[in-house]
């Protein structure tokens, strides 16, 4: 669904919309979180937070302002900031936390989730913050390069170039790791 | 060469199944439901973060999750036991038969309804009162039938004890869970004067 429907929706029936709106964007946003944070059980709890925040500043929205709202780039804003200052909050979890396989609800993250992950997050540790941003916005979250200048505030020739230098990156990583 | 950006976007990645019920539960977009022991047997009990919000006897239901979230106009979700801060005030209520302190979230209801099920929740077990009584109490006289609707509807019988408004002349009316035989066996078991 297009965001113009999402905030017409948000705007006549918030309580009845919200469920919809969280079915139909929490697959792509908890990938997004994963690579943001790399660390599966990690977004679990951010994404939470994120969809539950956004749904506070919902209820206290004047109506014109859902209606014009680009909802699903609203979404990553906050899942953006919450990455980031999670990040700074829990900076002193040991690491053994971080790779604990268990799902909250008492199963298993299966082994090779875990690995790929980590894989992920260590590809992506040799980009730079606003680097790393543009290509997961654009590679996972799929947005246009107007629409991720619009989640970072920042210019979209600067954003389309952040993207591009973040896969020259990727590529020579990836080198590294296949000449290993 | 391998394509730098081949499994980066997590193509079919679904969020864990945990992620919505966990959300809605905690916005109150959504309710939880569980089973608790009532003096007509076992009933579902939805609630939300405000309070109960629906109580339906469990044989009466094969597919209580429909039921629930047709009747509540939300999603609803099953959990193991009512949440810590709801259990007791809901077992007191549920054996002495007054609401207490017990929240109750009546968001699917009308205005209308909400006043007769509040002056209803004031009759005490072992007393039994008019459809007309509680038109006139909410100042009402003359829509003594709409008062017969709204209680038929009541989301939350046993909490709010429709089973003590009576037709004029003491005979029982119909009786919404599970019909007029157990409003005769909840006012039997009180001890309400009857006939």
């Amino acid at each position: 669904m297009s965001d113009p429907a999402w905030g017409r929706l948000l705007a006549r029936d918030l309580d009845t919309t919200f469920p919809q709106l969280v079915e139909a964007t929490q697959d792509r946003l908890h990938a997004g979180v994963v690579r943001f944070v790399g660390d599966r059980t990690l977004a679990d709890d951010i994404c939470q937070d994120v969809f539950v925040r956004a749904y506070r500043s919902l209820v206290q929205m004047p109506d014109a302002q859902r209606l014009a709202l680009r909802v699903r780039p609203w979404l990553w804003t906050i899942a953006l900031n919450r990455c980031r200052s999670w990040g700074r909050r829990e900076s002193t979890r040991p690491l053994e936390v971080e790779l604990d396989p268990s799902w909250a609800d008492g199963g298993h993250r299966p082994h090779d989730e875990v690995e790929e992950t980590l894989v992920w997050r260590e590809r992506l540790a040799a980009l730079s913050d606003p680097q790393r941003t543009a290509v997961v916005l654009r590679h996972v979250g799929r947005f246009s390069y107007a629409e991720i200048a619009h989640i970072t505030g920042r210019p979209e020739g600067t954003v389309k170039a952040d993207a591009h230098r973040g896969v020259a990156r990727l590529r020579r990583a990836l080198e590294t790791e296949e000449a290993r | 060469m391998t394509d730098p950006l081949a499994g980066l976007d997590l193509d079919q990645h679904r969020a864990p199944p945990t992620l919505l019920p966990r959300v809605l539960l905690a916005t109150n977009t959504a309710d939880g439901y569980a089973t608790a022991d009532s003096p007509l047997g076992p009933v579902y009990v939805a609630f939300s973060g405000l309070g109960v919000s629906y109580v339906t006897l469990v044989e009466e239901h094969a597919d209580v999750e429909t039921y629930l979230s047709s009747r509540l106009g939300r999603p609803v979700f099953p959990l193991q036991r009512p949440p810590v801060r709801l259990a007791r005030a809901l077992e007191e209520s549920l054996t002495s038969g007054r609401l207490g302190r017990l929240p109750l979230d009546l968001r699917a209801t009308t205005a209308f309804q909400q006043r007769v099920l509040a002056k209803t929740a004031e009759i005490a077990p072992g007393q039994v009162r008019s459809y007309g009584w509680v038109a006139e109490q909410i100042g009402q006289p003359r829509a003594t039938r709409a008062v017969g609707t709204a209680l038929a509807r009541n989301p939350v019988p046993l909490l709010v004890p429709c089973h003590r408004v009576v037709r004029a002349g003491g005979r029982l009316g119909a009786y919404s869970l599970g019909g007029a035989e157990n409003k005769r066996r909840l006012l039997e078991h009180e001890g309400a004067p009857f006939d």
